[in-house]
């Protein structure tokens, strides 16, 4: 009875751990590109590199991947069905207005961002998904800051989407 | 009147003087206070940046070798050993130029691609670096980037390709100097190694290495499946390398 008991004890403290575990290196490679952006977008040149290291560093984060390689880098044909690129574009960009943001506050005159990203299996470019993300800072901080967090946005969805994918 | 006007330009002009004389022991005095405020390299303040392993380059089909001819700086940065200027700054022990290459070359030689001159090379590289050390980031942590772009060139057609390298790495900020020191080294050095990979492990190179390798008229037919044919230099030892850039 004390052994059965034990069991019962071990097993209700490891099996949540084990069940909320995420699947770790599930895909062999995630490539990520340079985010295009449409007419319009008045962003620095550095923004798009920063947007790019903090996107693989965020994708790394997830642990979904047993690789993030970079923009251009050749993979292994035997891993090409195992693997993702995520590419996209800054739609819309909207520097804010501080006094606004100061004197009103509740997100207007905050400093916004409006990214689409596709998913894309790299072996025969079919679509993984398409998300649509929107980062709203208040304009105090700078474009870095927004960068990290479209970013951190970015991964959170690919990794929700692939997850969904993988279990369906 | 007259001679009322003239006393007073005359004073006007003293005025000027002793204002100019002012401003400029100011601007004197800031400069030098500026200057005594410039980092100095001191071997507390300078770390060695290096790939802890080669890079493993891409299998190609007939391996070539490659010479690295010369790496130049193109960063226009006055100072490019100047990492950090803050927290009483951080330096490299070597030319940014320097470290590129010997990164490069240890990855090549590892992989046996790395001829020993130019005279038995197939393919020279010139290398413009960009951008090495630190960026702009967010603040919140150390963004560290390096950036070249290599011509690939058959010395024997004399034809040139070019290709572009981008490493990024991201590491956490600091509060204590010798973990800011740290962080930037295995930053900057993730980086470098980030930039060599996307070179060697790029489609840029595979398609440069085909198409310069394919046209070259005393190499053999290029090998199947996106292979590449094989040659030797023609023994010019790539003296007569000009690349498009020192044409413009």
């Amino acid at each position: 009875m004390r052994l059965l008991t034990a069991v019962l004890m071990a097993l209700l403290v490891v099996a949540p751990g084990a069940a909320a575990k995420d699947p770790e290196g599930v895909y062999k490679t995630a490539e990520a590109k340079h985010f295009t952006r449409v007419e319009g977008v008045e962003l620095s040149p550095a923004f798009s590199d920063y947007l790019y290291a903090e996107l693989r560093n965020e994708l790394t984060k997830t642990k979904l991947f047993a690789q993030v390689i970079g923009e251009g880098e050749a993979v292994e044909d035997a891993d090409a069905a195992n693997s993702v690129v995520i590419d996209g574009v800054i739609m819309e960009y909207k520097k804010g207005n501080r006094a606004t943001d100061a004197i009103i506050g509740f997100g207007v005159g905050a400093r916004s961002l409006k990214l689409d990203v596709n998913l894309t299996r790299r072996s025969d470019h079919q679509s993984l998904g398409a998300i649509k993300v929107q980062t709203k800072i208040s304009p105090k901080w700078n474009e870095e800051v927004m960068a990290k967090v479209a970013a951190q946005q970015i991964a959170h969805q690919v990794k929700k989407g692939l997850k969904d994918k993988t279990k369906g | 009147m007259a001679q009322w006007g003239v006393t007073e330009a005359k004073v006007g002009f003293h005025r000027v003087v002793l204002v100019q004389a002012g401003i400029l022991l100011a601007c004197a005095l800031t400069t030098l206070s500026v200057r005594a405020d410039e980092p100095k390299p001191t071997p507390e303040n300078t770390i060695h940046v290096q790939l802890a392993a080669p890079v493993p380059p891409q299998k190609f089909a007939k391996p070539p070798k490659f010479f690295i001819s010369e790496v130049i700086d193109r960063s226009g940065n006055p100072q490019p050993m100047l990492v950090l200027k803050d927290r009483g700054g951080m330096f490299l022990d070597r030319l940014p130029t320097q470290i590129t290459r010997e990164a490069i070359e240890q990855s090549l030689k590892a992989a046996d691609l790395l001829a020993a001159d130019a005279a038995s090379a197939d393919l020279v590289l010139q290398i413009y670096v960009f951008h090495f050390g630190l960026a702009q980031g967010s603040g919140l942590d150390f963004f560290g980037k390096v950036e070249f772009s290599a011509v690939v060139k058959n010395p024997k057609t004399e034809e040139s390709q070019q290709i572009q390298a981008v490493g990024t790495s991201i590491a956490n900020a600091a509060m204590r100097k010798k973990n800011v020191q740290k962080n930037v080294q295995a930053n900057v050095e993730g980086a470098l190694e980030d930039a060599v990979r996307n070179l060697l492990r790029g489609t840029q190179l595979r398609e440069a290495v085909a198409t310069l390798m394919k046209n070259n008229p005393s190499a053999p037919a290029a090998a199947p499946g996106g292979g590449m044919a094989f040659a030797h230099g023609d023994g010019s030892s790539g003296r007569n390398f000009n690349s498009r850039f020192q044409e413009r």
